[in-house]
C-alpha cells in the first residue's frame, strides 16, 4: 500500500468515525413522541415529512409517531385519552376551543418558560402570524400565557364557478337585473358584500333544464351556501361572522369576570347579524331548511355543480379542485368572502379555522424537550413552504410573503389576505356547553322555529346562567 | 499449600451437594403441595365454580366494577376532565336531574319516539311475518335479504338514512319529487325528524319482530286449522282464537325488547338529526351523552343514567307483572 493511499485510508476512517462521533453520541437515547392528531392530508404530510427529513439536533434517535384518528371520532378519543390517565400522548392536536377544558384539567402544558429560556422558538413566534397565536396558543384568550403552536392554520373563502361568473351572457344579465358587475377576478371579488352575495344567490337559483352559463342545467341549480349544520360548529363557525361583521360581540372571556353575556350576546347588532345569516339561507340549497348544511355537504354539492358558489374552510373544500371527487375542478376559483359594509368600508371578521398542537403534562425534560425541537422543525421555514405545497397552510409570515406562495394554491392568496379578520370563540372550560346551546339556538332560527331575536335572548340567557354558576360573570 | 486447597474444595463441594440435596427435598415437597392443591381444586364440588370464575371475572371488571364506579360517582362532585379528587355531594345531582325541566322534555321525546317506533316495528313485523309463514317461490333468499338490516351497524344505518332523506339528491327526496314535484325536506321540521327517525328505525329493527312473530306462527299445529275450518271459522275468529294464542307471548316479549332498546337510541338520532331541528328529537341517551363526553358533567350524567335505568326497571317490572296477571286470567 503507498503511503498516499495509508493517508487517505486514515483520514477516511477518521472522518467516518468523527462522523459517528457527532451524529450518535455513546448516551443516544431512542425517544419516541407520540402525537394524536385528526386523520387527513396535513396530519399524514407532517408524518410523512418527519419520517423523510426529520433529526433531533439533541443527537438523540427521536422518532415521530402520529396516532391517525378519523375526524368523527376525534374529539372522543383526545378526550377519553385525556380524562383516563392513559398518559398516552406527548404531543396532541386540538381544536383551540378545547384547550381551556384540558388546560384546567391539568393537561395541557404551559410552555412560557421554554419559550422563554429559548431563542430560536421566540423567532418562531415573532413569525408566526399573530392572529394564530392568539386563537391557537394563548388562554385566557388574548393572555401572554402561550400553550400551543400552530398545526394546520385554516380561514373560510369563497370557492365559486368561473364557468359560471365569467361568463358574458350571465354578466351582462346580472348587470342587468342589479346594476352591478357580477365577481369575475380575484380583484371583483373583493367588493362583493353579502347583499351582492344574495343578489347572486337569487341570480343563480335555475330549475333543472334552466339555461346556465352556456348551457343548460340537468338539476335544480343553486346560487349560494354556507354552512349552516347543528353537528359541532357548523352554523357558528359561519354566523359569528355576521355578529361580528355587524358590530355584535360575544362574551368577552379575555375580560372575566366583569364581561356580561346579557344585553352584549343579544345586543341589537347581534340580532341583526343573525337575521341576515338566516335570510341568505334562502337562496341556498332545500338541505339548509333541515339544519344539515355542514362543511361536507356544501363541499359535496358544489363539486357535484350544484351551486355557483360557496363559503366555506379552505382546508374542506380544496377537495373542489380534485377531478376525482369534482365535476366542477377545472371550473373553480377562489376569491375573499364577501364583508360587511361598515363606515364606508368592508369589514371582514370572521372565525378562525385549523388546529394548533400542544404539549402535554406528564413528560420529562428530556421528552418536553424534544417535542419542542419537533414543534421547531414544524415550523421551520423549509418544513412550512414544504407544507404549503403539499397539503396544508404555512403559519409563517416570511413564508407567506415569499412571491411564489400566492401561486402555490389556488386559495393562498385569499387565505394569507383574511388572516387578519380571524377571531376565535370561547376557550373556556365551558366552551361545549356554551356551543352546544347556541348550536341548538342557530338551528330553530335556520329552521325557522324561532325569530333571530328569540335565538339571540334565549342564548345571551343561557350562557349569563352558566358563566355566572362557573364564576366567570359577576 | 495444595492439601489445604483440596480439602477445602471439598468441604466446599460437600456443602454444595447438602444444599442441592435441600433444594430437591424442598422441589419433591413443593410438587407435592402442587399436586394436593390442584386436587382440591379440581374435585368435582369445586370444578363448576373454576369453570364459571373467568367469566364472572370478566363481568366484573368489565361490567359490574364500571357499574359500581359510577353509581358511586353519583353522589360525588366530580368532572372527568379536572384532575381534582372527588368530593361528597349526597343526593344533589338526582335532586338537580329531577328538576331539570330539559330532562323531562327529553323524556317526552323519547317516549314520543319509542311508542311510535316500537307500534310501527310491531305492525310491519307481523305483517311481515303473516307474508313469511306462506310458501312461495324465492321466499327464503326474500327472508334473508329481508334481515340484512338488523346486522348493520347503527351507524351505517344512520348514514344511509341521511343520504336518502337530502333533499337534493337523496334516493327518498328524489323519489318523491317524481311524485309530487315537490322539493322534500323531510328533517325541517320536529314530526318530519321524528318520522325520519322511526322508519329508519323500524327499517332496521322490524325484521326482528317479524323473526319472534313467525316463530310463534310456525309453532301452531295444523290441526288447530283443521279443527277451525270444520267449525266453519271465519278468517278473523281463526287468527283470534288460533293463531293470537301462539304469537302473543313473543309479540309481547318483542314489545319488551325493542321498547328497552329503543329507549337508548342514541346513534340513529345523533347521525340523523344531531337531535335536530333545535332540540325537537334530542333523546335522553344523546343528552346523557352530550352530558357526560361533551360538558364532562360527569357526576350529573351518571345520576341521569341511574334514573334512566331504575325508568327501564320499572318499566320491564310493569310489563312483566300484568304479562303474569293475563296469564293467571287466562289458566
Amino acid at each position: 500500500m503507498s503511503t498516499l493511499r495509508k493517508l487517505t485510508s486514515t483520514i477516511a476512517l477518521g472522518a467516518v468515525v468523527g462522523a459517528f462521533a457527532v451524529q450518535a453520541p455513546a448516551h443516544a437515547k431512542d425517544i419516541t413522541i407520540q402525537m394524536a392528531a385528526p386523520d387527513w392530508g396535513p396530519t399524514r404530510f407532517m408524518q410523512d415529512y418527519a419520517n423523510k427529513t426529520y433529526k433531533s439536533p439533541t443527537g438523540n434517535n427521536v422518532k415521530l409517531a402520529i396516532d391517525f384518528i378519523p375526524w368523527g371520532s376525534f374529539y372522543d378519543r383526545v378526550a377519553a385519552s385525556m380524562t383516563s390517565g392513559e398518559k398516552k400522548y406527548q404531543l396532541v392536536v386540538s381544536d383551540s376551543q378545547w384547550i381551556g377544558t384540558f388546560i384546567e384539567g391539568g393537561q395541557f402544558m404551559k410552555l412560557n418558560k421554554y419559550i422563554d429560556a429559548d431563542a430560536e422558538l421566540q423567532n418562531i413566534l415573532k413569525d408566526v402570524h399573530p392572529a394564530l397565536t392568539e386563537s391557537y396558543g394563548t388562554y385566557p384568550y388574548k393572555s401572554k400565557n402561550i400553550y400551543g403552536f400552530p398545526q394546520m392554520p385554516d380561514t373560510k373563502v369563497t370557492f365559486y364557478r368561473k364557468d359560471l361568473f365569467c361568463d358574458d351572457g350571465e354578466q351582462a344579465a346580472f348587470k342587468a337585473k342589479y346594476s352591478k358587475t357580477l365577481p369575475c377576478t380575484y380583484e371583483d371579488w373583493e367588493s362583493v358584500d353579502w347583499d351582492t352575495w344574495g343578489n347572486i344567490g337569487e341570480f343563480f337559483r335555475r330549475d333543472a333544464g334552466s339555461k346556465l352559463g352556456s348551457g343548460t342545467t340537468p338539476d335544480d341549480f343553486y346560487g349560494i351556501a354556507y354552512q349552516a349544520g347543528k353537528t359541532y360548529d357548523f352554523s357558528s363557525g359561519q354566523a359569528l361572522a355576521f355578529v361580528w361583521q355587524n358590530g355584535g360581540m360575544i362574551w368577552d372571556e379575555s375580560n372575566q369576570p366583569n364581561a356580561q353575556a346579557v344585553g352584549v350576546v343579544n345586543s341589537a347588532a347581534a340580532v341583526k347579524g343573525i337575521a341576515k345569516y338566516v335570510d341568505l339561507l334562502k337562496y341556498s340549497p332545500p338541505v339548509a331548511k333541515t339544519g344539515q348544511m355542514g362543511i361536507f355537504a356544501i363541499n359535496n354539492l358544489f363539486s357535484q355543480g350544484k351551486i355557483a358558489a360557496i363559503v366555506n374552510w379552505n382546508a374542506v373544500s380544496a377537495t373542489a379542485f380534485d377531478p376525482k371527487s369534482s365535476t366542477v375542478a377545472d371550473k373553480t376559483a377562489v376569491a375573499l368572502p364577501p364583508g360587511t359594509m361598515h363606515n364606508g368600508e368592508l369589514v371582514r371578521w370572521d372565525v378562525m379555522g385549523g388546529q394548533p398542537f400542544v404539549l402535554t403534562t406528564w413528560n420529562s425534560d428530556e421528552v418536553v424537550k424534544e417535542s419542542l425541537e419537533v414543534v421547531k422543525w414544524w415550523l421551520s421555514k423549509d418544513t412550512q413552504l414544504n407544507f404549503a405545497k403539499k397539503s396544508g397552510n404555512s403559519a409563517l409570515q416570511s413564508v407567506m410573503a415569499m412571491p411564489e406562495y400566492d401561486g402555490i394554491k389556488p386559495w393562498n392568496r385569499a387565505h394569507k389576505n383574511v388572516l387578519k379578520w380571524q377571531k376565535d370563540f370561547w376557550h373556556v372550560p365551558e366552551f361545549f356547553e356554551l356551543l352546544t346551546q347556541q348550536q341548538e339556538e342557530f338551528d330553530k332560527a335556520i329552521t325557522g322555529q324561532s325569530s333571530a331575536k328569540d335565538a339571540m335572548d334565549s342564548i345571551a340567557a343561557f350562557q349569563q346562567e352558566l358563566l355566572t354558576e362557573a364564576g366567570r360573570i359577576n | 499449600m495444595s492439601n489445604i486447597i483440596s480439602s477445602a474444595l471439598r468441604g466446599q463441594f460437600r456443602q454444595t451437594n447438602e444444599v442441592e440435596k435441600q433444594q430437591s427435598t424442598t422441589q419433591q415437597t413443593g410438587k407435592v403441595q402442587m399436586n394436593a392443591f390442584y386436587k382440591w381444586l379440581l374435585d368435582p364440588k369445586r370444578r363448576g365454580a373454576l369453570l364459571v370464575t373467568p367469566a364472572v371475572l370478566l363481568l366484573f371488571v368489565m361490567n359490574i366494577f364500571p357499574l359500581m364506579w359510577s353509581f358511586g360517582l353519583s353522589f360525588f362532585h366530580f368532572k372527568a376532565s379536572s384532575m381534582k379528587p372527588p368530593r361528597f355531594a349526597g343526593f344533589y345531582y338526582y335532586e338537580k336531574v329531577l328538576a331539570d325541566p330539559v330532562v323531562w322534555d327529553r323524556f317526552q321525546t323519547t317516549a314520543a319516539i319509542v311508542s311510535l317506533s316500537v307500534l310501527t316495528q310491531l305492525v310491519i313485523g307481523s305483517a311481515l311475518a303473516l307474508l313469511f309463514a306462506k310458501k312461495f317461490p324465492l321466499r327464503r333468499e326474500i327472508l334473508m335479504m329481508i334481515l340484512t338490516p338488523m346486522m348493520l351497524s347503527f351507524v351505517a344505518v344512520g348514514v344511509f338514512f341521511k343520504l336518502f332523506y337530502e333533499p337534493t339528491f337523496g334516493i327518498i327526496s328524489q323519489a318523491y319529487m317524481y311524485f309530487s314535484g315537490e322539493t322534500m325536506t323531510l328533517l325541517a321540521t320536529k314530526w318530519g325528524a321524528i318520522a325520519g327517525i322511526v322508519i329508519a328505525d323500524a327499517w332496521m329493527w322490524s325484521p326482528f319482530v317479524m323473526l319472534l312473530v313467525l316463530a310463534g306462527l310456525v309453532s301452531v299445529p295444523d290441526y288447530l286449522y283443521e279443527a277451525a275450518d270444520v267449525d266453519r271459522a271465519t278468517p278473523w275468529e281463526r287468527f283470534k282464537t288460533v293463531t293470537f294464542p301462539y304469537v302473543k307471548g313473543l309479540l309481547l316479549l318483542a314489545v319488551l325488547f325493542r321498547t328497552i332498546e329503543t329507549f337508548k337510541l342514541f346513534d340513529i338520532v345523533y347521525i340523523i338529526t344531531a337531535g335536530g331541528p333545535g332540540t325537537s328529537t334530542e333523546t335522553i341517551a344523546v343528552y346523557v351523552y352530550r352530558m357526560a363526553f361533551q360538558f364532562f358533567k360527569t357526576s350529573q350524567s351518571s345520576a341521569l343514567s341511574y334514573i334512566l335505568l331504575f325508568v327501564v326497571i320499572v318499566l320491564t317490572n310493569l310489563y312483566l307483572y300484568f304479562v303474569n296477571q293475563r296469564n293467571e286470567g287466562a289458566s
